[in-house]
């Protein structure tokens, strides 16, 4: 089924900012997830679809002033906040 | 359209985009349902050497709600994916495809079935059943029938399946609809319409000769039904089933056109096309809102009971057809809330106000094709359904030759507001208002068993 529309979704399942960071520093686009496994967690993971350690995963800051990111790998969407992070990317950016 | 194309963004997306919805109790298994789910509409038959498929990057999924809350009680689930057999050639086919399995067919198509429960319990039913090639011509495909037969899938589980191309069967004068609302049998009535005709002209079907993809399955009714009983009364509220289809995109793409590694698709399952009775998202929300609706569950319809209740072209018809329309124009300048459209298209009709019939799912609004499947295959079929007197056709579920054009309209105009308030008197026209189309305009036959819909004509025939 599609997430969102009939899955409740999971809680108490947040990303630590270490870990936000490590996959700051290793890029932003089709970074590997090999020691992210707790993205297979995800809350909006349908059962059937979890992501393997080694699937690409796509972060796209969504409020650069909020930090907020959302982590899209397989088939989940997990949602972290790291405001020091998005500085940093903005910064490398944009200079 | 039924829902070809039937909101900005799904009208660029064909791939995903629904465009019709069937749901009967069926008439060569009458202890089935048939659920027909069409994709990919407005195909040309002559479309090489790139064919029409189903995409291999779209969620496709039947849902059907067995208790009335609006969220699916099961979830049929189909992906596809394609095979190149041969790299080397541009073609389709490279020679006469005689079999599912022939060496001649290089762009073949696969899908898999998985069912998931009202728990989220995800059960994978099969995998590589194979759908038909589309319907070449009868140079490269001599007997497409038997091909398209082949591609009938019986699975353990007890369901019947079909993936594949099939004519489009939904029968709409489109050309004159969309034209300011003249429907060609009234058009020297139309408003504009009586200063260019001075008699009724007669109405063309838009999408015949065209073809579409059709996700077809067949399950027994016990299996559907709340209580997974297999008899039941047709006043019993277990008897009715709600059906809606949806497609779903993932959140993410990303192109990588370095040529060393393929597009990346990830992130969870968002939807992009839904489809439960015809012409809901078409007819009845507003163009700023199409898009919204296809992106949300039928659990959320109730933001759009405003506009059933009160129906643009509810206004409209009486302004289009001067003079006749007046006691619609009466109600409409009332602001009555159309009671009748809101229990036929987002709660069901309830018990009592037609005999022996209903197929409320109770207070939950929401768009739904509702099925009472209790009742059996009527033995002749009025294409008006219900409002024709015959309890077996739409909106008691859609059947393929059920003229919804037709039904919506007189329902709209008001032939159906005596069920909630017998003291009005509907216009005479709207008892009589037709889009002048049937079934007997759709060039291809229907077929007698699963998966009904006529093959699809072939490229050859209709370039």
């Amino acid at each position: 089924m599609s997430r969102v529309r009939y899955r409740r979704r999971a809680t108490g399942n947040r990303m630590s900012r270490r870990r936000a960071l490590a996959l700051g520093g290793a890029g932003v686009v089709g970074i590997s997830v090999a020691g992210v496994a707790g993205l297979s967690l995800a809350g909006e993971t349908p059962q059937t679809e979890s992501a393997s350690a080694s699937a690409p995963l796509v972060i796209s800051l969504r409020d650069a002033k909020k930090g907020t990111f959302d982590v899209f790998t397989g088939a989940s969407k997990k949602t972290v906040t790291d405001k020091k992070l998005a500085a940093q990317l903005l910064k490398a950016v944009h200079g | 359209m039924s829902s070809h194309r039937e909101a900005p963004e799904i009208s660029k997306d064909p791939v995903a985009d629904s465009s019709d919805l069937y749901a009967f109790v069926s008439p060569d298994a009458p202890d089935t349902v048939t659920i027909i789910a069409n994709y990919v509409p407005l195909q040309l038959p002559a479309s090489g050497p790139n064919f029409f498929e189903f995409g291999d990057d779209v969620l496709y999924e039947i849902h059907i709600d067995a208790n009335g809350d609006a969220r699916p009680d099961i979830t049929y689930q189909f992906r596809f994916r394609t095979e190149l057999r041969n790299d080397k050639t541009f073609l389709y086919n490279t020679g006469q495809i005689k079999s599912l399995d022939d060496e001649n067919w290089n762009r073949r198509q696969f899908f898999s079935v998985t069912k998931v429960d009202k728990h989220g319990k995800s059960t994978v039913l099969a995998s590589k059943l194979p759908c038909p090639p589309c319907n070449v011509g009868k140079l490269s495909i001599p007997d497409y029938g038997k091909l398209a037969s082949d591609a009938v899938a019986k699975l353990k589980t007890g369901e019947k399946v079909f993936a594949g191309q099939r004519a489009d069967a939904f029968f709409v004068d489109l050309g004159s609809i969309f034209d300011l609302g003249t429907l060609r049998p009234f058009e020297d009535k139309h408003l504009v319409g009586k200063t260019l005709f001075n008699y009724a002209g007669k109405a063309v079907n838009a999408t015949d000769k065209l073809n579409v993809h059709s996700i077809a399955i067949q399950i027994p009714l016990h299996m559907v039904r709340r209580d997974g009983t297999k008899k039941v009364k047709a006043k019993d509220p277990g008897a009715v089933i709600g059906v809606w289809t949806s497609a779903s995109r993932r959140q993410v793409q990303v192109r990588n056109n370095d040529g060393k590694a393929d597009d990346l698709e990830v992130g969870p399952n968002v939807q992009v096309s839904r489809l439960g009775n015809p012409l809901f998202n078409e007819v009845i929300v507003p163009m700023a809102q199409k898009d919204l609706w296809n992106s949300l569950p039928p659990s959320d319809d109730k933001r759009f009971a405003g506009f059933v209740s009160k129906p643009e072209l509810q206004t409209l018809l009486p302004v289009l057809y001067p003079g006749l329309f007046d006691n619609l124009a009466k109600l409409d300048k009332a602001k009555t809330p159309r009671a009748d459209l809101l229990a036929i298209l987002l709660t069901g009709i309830p018990d009592g106000l037609i005999d022996g019939f209903q197929n409320n799912t109770g207070a939950t609004q929401a768009d739904m094709l509702r099925l009472n499947t209790a009742i059996p295959p009527a033995k002749t079929e009025n294409a008006f359904g219900v409002v024709g007197g015959d309890i077996a056709g739409f909106p008691n579920g859609r059947r393929i030759a059920d003229d919804v054009v037709s039904i919506s309209l007189r329902a709209i105009a008001g032939a159906t507001f005596p069920l909630v308030d017998s003291t009005f008197k509907p216009d005479a026209a709207a008892t009589a208002v037709e889009q002048g189309l049937s079934i007997k305009d759709v060039s291809g036959k229907l077929l007698k068993s699963f998966p009904f819909l006529p093959l699809p004509f072939d490229g050859f025939d209709n370039p």
